[in-house]
């Protein structure tokens, strides 16, 4: 089991009321699954996803990673546990302009303290790996959104995470570089990355091995 | 990592260019003002710090009682060194030194030519001046140079000069000879390295104070009066000061009579406050700069600093916003609050730093700019390895707050808002820390630019006060020989461009701290009773030439060996209660002799216009009639070539040497116009500063607020309506930042002008154009940029989202 969430509840207090983000949420996820999360604009899947990616907290609930209470951690500990295991893919990729395509993705090894060595042979690999070599030295603005996306899934997966959490991922791509991206993920998944993905497209979200449609912030069948 | 920082750093750098602009400029701006006001306080205010005795060494000045009130004088009697220096064993070493005066010189070249040159730093001094004060010696012998009476000490500049040398052999002109006033010859003994500028004494050539008093006996032997001579002294440990000087106390009774010894008081003060202590004035050609100047200096130049500090700190905070998906991005790959934070300082400490470096460049500019521009002061300043410390500081203070600040603001984005909706940043509407810090800078802006505008109006108001004389068209010259000067008048007004020539001691006014002092009493009052005055040396046409109006007796009849004329002004009447009628035929008792009044003057500004009208004694002696004044007839300066080939044909054998006298008034409020050119200058400096910083600010607020303005003139707003959205913020800013500053530049302005005797009086008016000058630029600097949003059509500011 990878993690485990049990009875997360999540609300923010607007006019005196409570502002249920989400509800009562209890999800199984092993290692190996590739989960698609649906449901209409608001219904809590963004929410659930920085829930789960540790980026955002929850009010009630147990939630546990790699058997670690993660609602008993610290702040510190907490993120020490995401940066160590989860990779993280945006609808408009968040990529830094500033740097370039090789530049991007060694980033995520400088905080992981790699050595010079070790971070060109990754970034090599990850180039080769993504057949974006030719593109390495190009700012992200000199490129398309399927490239650009491309070089953020290859950020997200260069530190060996278990995990990647996609939050839209295709939401800026047209048909044809959708498809390109929601392949490799299939693939990514066949070489054992769990990937869990927020997406409002049916196509897409049949390439997981399992849906969870959420309404209100509910979890419904 | 720190590669990796760097390429941020710089392409961040590159991409915001007009804000990297702002930055660098602004903050280069306000490091360099406040490097060149920190290295002209050091200057002022380490005068004579080079001697290697400064700590030990004392001058002695001198407080004289008298009934009316307490003068204060930096000179002391001449054979006050003597005294001391035979009764004192516990003083290591006591010098006198008199002048510098202007002399003149004769010096036979290499080619056997007479050649003259008149010098205006001549400095007597005896031998123990150089075991007092650092001499750099470049030849001769320090220990036997000064001891001789017929010797002479050049200093390089002035062994070049007189005897044509090329190379530095110094000791070629040991033992020659040159000839002072064209009678009594000197003979070289040393050539020594000019003194540094932020010295009080300067000199271009030293002469044996022995040779001083042998042509001096009178003064030199006299303990009542006071000729310009100043004593030092060096003492083995500054712990014995207090004791001496009250050993002093009791023994000068040894020396002066009963009457002087109750008068006076020496005091000794130490030679490190010499330069900033107003209340014994300077000594001839020296300056005195107050200490609460250079107070009001560094506080400006802090201010300035912060200005400019704010600068960065406000558009690095609004531009974090821009940074805020990186931050976000950078927390969520694995960065920590701590490696963020040292991410930013270390960028923005690159910035910092460049901007140091150019400081430095730009303030040598400055430095000399200001050496060779600044006419009031001679300056020499120079950018030296003793201000790494003061560079280090000021680096250190703008690297705290401007660096370590905004990282920690940037720093603390929470990722997903960071990277889920950046334009919710910027705050809300509350009294932000932006809005305090640029209320700040208006409040100081304001500051500057009333004080600057109270200044100009006062330094007006003193050219303005009628002084009691006119001064138009006066020229000066000295009158080297008394026995020719009516032959000096007839030859002059035989010119047609010069309307008057009269002879005296001195112009009305004080001038080039120069004044002759005495004091007076009735003739049946003992001496312990008689009060300081002012005594000037006139001659018949003095009155008149100076348009001076006698309101009661008579103009003198004529300049006599033996004066018996006195005429004197309304304040001296008031120490007797006399009206101006009677004290006609009244007798009076000054120090050089008796005489009877015989005209009542009435009062003009015999001191600079800080100060009040003293008593002043005019009186009809053929001595000291020093100097010629010549009034030129409506700006007729083609005479100026009259009077010289006159003056030459007069007075051959001297060099002709000539000022105006409104030149020399104004030389008096040198420290005025300082104050009034500093802040004229530097507030100019802060509105650019603070500027530069609004228009940087403005360009994000609106790049923020395109949105709604696009919003606002779909629904039909107006341009005006549109700017006002800008402008009505930073209105009510400089309306708060001016209730601020207000009361406090006032009370400032207002302790300064209390110095003052003829002062303005401060109004609301004053303070209100400061205030609306800053509001107007401010406005104009918010519009220039608003007007382009506002006007930019509304469907690509609406089309984004």
């Amino acid at each position: 089991m990878l993690l485990q969430l049990k009875n997360i509840f999540k609300w923010v207090n607007s006019g005196g009321q409570r502002l249920f983000l989400l509800k009562d949420i209890n999800l199984d996820v092993e290692e190996g699954e590739f989960i698609s999360v649906m449901g209409p604009s608001g219904s809590g899947k963004s929410t659930l996803l920085n829930v789960i990616g540790m980026l955002d907290n929850f009010d009630e609930g147990e939630y546990e990673f790699l058997h670690e209470s993660v609602h008993t951690l610290k702040e510190k500990h907490r993120a020490n546990l995401y940066k160590e295991y989860i990779g993280f893919v945006f609808q408009s990729y968040h990529l830094l302009d500033e740097l370039t395509v090789k530049e991007n993705l060694e980033m995520p090894l400088l905080y992981k303290k790699f050595k010079g060595t070790e971070r060109k042979a990754m970034v090599a690999d990850m180039l080769d790996r993504f057949n974006i070599v030719g593109k390495k030295d190009l700012f992200p603005t000199q490129l398309s959104g399927g490239q650009q996306q491309l070089v953020g899934v290859a950020r997200a997966l260069i530190a060996n995470p278990k995990l990647i959490l996609a939050d839209e991922p295709t939401g800026n791509l047209n048909s044809s570089q959708s498809e390109e991206i929601m392949e490799l993920f299939k693939q990514l998944n066949s070489e054992g990355v769990t990937i869990i993905q927020v997406t409002h497209s049916e196509k897409n979200a049949a390439y997981g091995s399992r849906i969870i449609n959420l309404l209100d912030g509910r979890m419904i069948k | 990592m720190l590669r990796n920082y760097f390429k941020i750093a710089w392409r961040n750098l590159l991409k915001n260019k007009l804000s990297s602009f702002i930055n660098v400029v602004g903050l280069t701006l306000g490091i360099s003002a406040c490097m060149v006001i920190l290295i002209f306080v050091r200057y002022e205010s380490t005068f004579d710090a080079h001697h290697s005795n400064v700590d030990l060494t004392y001058r002695v000045v001198q407080h004289n009682t008298l009934p009316d009130q307490t003068t204060y004088w930096n000179t002391t009697a001449y054979p006050l060194a003597e005294a001391l220096r035979n009764d004192f064993p516990e003083i290591d070493v006591v010098t006198q030194i008199s002048g510098p005066v202007s002399r003149e010189f004769q010096v036979t070249d290499n080619f056997g030519n007479i050649q003259r040159f008149e010098e205006s730093q001549v400095l007597f001094a005896d031998a123990e001046y150089p075991r007092v004060f650092d001499v750099r010696w470049l030849a001769g012998d320090s220990n036997s140079a000064l001891s001789g009476t017929n010797s002479v000490v050049l200093t390089a500049e002035i062994a070049k000069k007189f005897f044509g040398l090329e190379k530095d052999n110094y000791n070629s002109i040991l033992g020659r000879t040159l000839f002072l006033q064209n009678k009594d010859p000197l003979t070289v003994t040393g050539v020594v390295a000019s003194p540094p500028g932020n010295s009080d004494h300067q000199y271009s050539m030293l002469i044996p104070y022995e040779f001083y008093k042998i042509n001096n006996e009178y003064f030199s032997t006299n303990w009542s009066g006071n000729y310009q001579g100043t004593t030092f002294i060096v003492l083995g440990d500054t712990k014995i000061k207090g004791s001496l000087e009250k050993k002093i106390a009791g023994w000068k009774k040894k020396y002066l009579n009963p009457q002087d010894d109750k008068r006076i008081s020496y005091v000794l003060q130490p030679l490190k406050e010499i330069h900033n202590e107003t209340l014994y004035g300077n000594s001839p050609g020296g300056y005195i700069m107050p200490a609460n100047i250079l107070y009001t200096a560094s506080a400006v130049a802090l201010f300035i600093l912060l200005i400019a500090i704010i600068n960065f700190v406000n558009l690095l905070t609004a531009q974090s916003n821009s940074r805020s998906k990186e931050v976000g991005m950078r927390k969520v790959m694995g960065g920590g609050r701590f490696d963020l934070i040292v991410q930013f300082i270390f960028e923005n400490s690159l910035v910092i730093i460049g901007v140091l470096l150019l400081s430095v460049f730009i303030v040598r500019i400055l430095l000399n700019l200001l050496n060779t521009n600044l006419s009031i002061i001679d300056l020499q300043l120079e950018l030296g390895w003793s201000h790494i410390g003061m560079l280090l500081l000021i680096g250190g203070l703008t690297l705290i707050l401007a660096a370590v600040y905004p990282a920690f603001v940037v720093s603390a984005f929470r990722p997903i808002q960071a990277l889920r909706n950046s334009k919710r940043f910027l705050g809300g509407n509350g009294f932000s820390l932006r809005k305090s810090l640029v209320t700040f800078q208006f409040g100081i802006v304001q500051l500057f630019i009333i004080a600057a505008i109270v200044l100009a109006i006062q330094m007006d108001h003193f050219r303005k006060v009628d002084p009691g004389f006119s001064s138009d068209a006066v020229v000066i010259t000295e009158t080297p020989d008394f026995e020719k000067l009516e032959v000096y008048r007839e030859r002059l007004l035989a010119d047609t461009g010069i309307d008057k020539v009269a002879f005296g001691s001195t112009p009305p006014m004080a001038v080039d701290g120069f004044q002759l002092g005495t004091t007076y009493r009735l003739p049946e009052q003992s001496q312990e009773e008689a009060m300081d005055a002012e005594m000037k040396i006139a001659d018949i046409h003095y009155l008149d030439f100076y348009d001076m109006e006698l309101i009661a007796g008579r103009n003198f009849l004529g300049n006599k060996e033996a004066f018996d004329e006195f005429i004197v002004n309304e304040t001296l009447l008031k120490s007797y209660g006399w009206n101006a009628d009677e004290a006609i035929g009244k007798r009076i008792q000054i120090n050089e002799g008796q005489a009877t009044i015989v005209g009542v003057v009435r009062d003009f500004n015999n001191n600079s216009l800080q100060y009040e009208i003293s008593p002043c004694i005019l009186l009809n002696w053929t001595y000291y009639q020093n100097n010629a004044f010549i009034k030129l007839s409506d700006g007729n300066y083609g005479s100026l070539g009259t009077i010289k080939n006159v003056w030459e044909q007069t007075f051959s054998n001297s060099i002709y040497d000539y000022h105006f006298l409104e030149d020399s008034i104004e030389k008096e409020y040198m420290v005025e116009n300082l104050m009034f050119r500093g802040f004229g200058i530097f507030s100019i400096l802060a509105i650019s500063i603070g500027c530069l910083g609004l228009f940087g600010l403005m360009s994000f607020m609106i790049s923020k607020k395109a949105k709604e303005i696009g919003i606002r003139k779909v629904l039909g707003a107006t341009l005006f309506e549109n700017l006002s959205l800008f402008t009505k913020e930073y209105i009510g800013l400089v309306a708060l930042a001016f209730v601020i500053a207000a009361p406090l530049v006032y009370y400032f302005m207002n302790q300064w002008l209390e110095g003052f005797t003829y002062r303005i009086e401060l109004s609301f008016w004053m303070f209100l154009s400061g205030g609306s000058i800053t509001l107007i630029i401010a406005i104009l600097t918010c519009s220039f940029q608003s007007i382009k949003a506002a006007l930019a059509n509304p469907i690509y500011a609406l089309k984004e989202e």
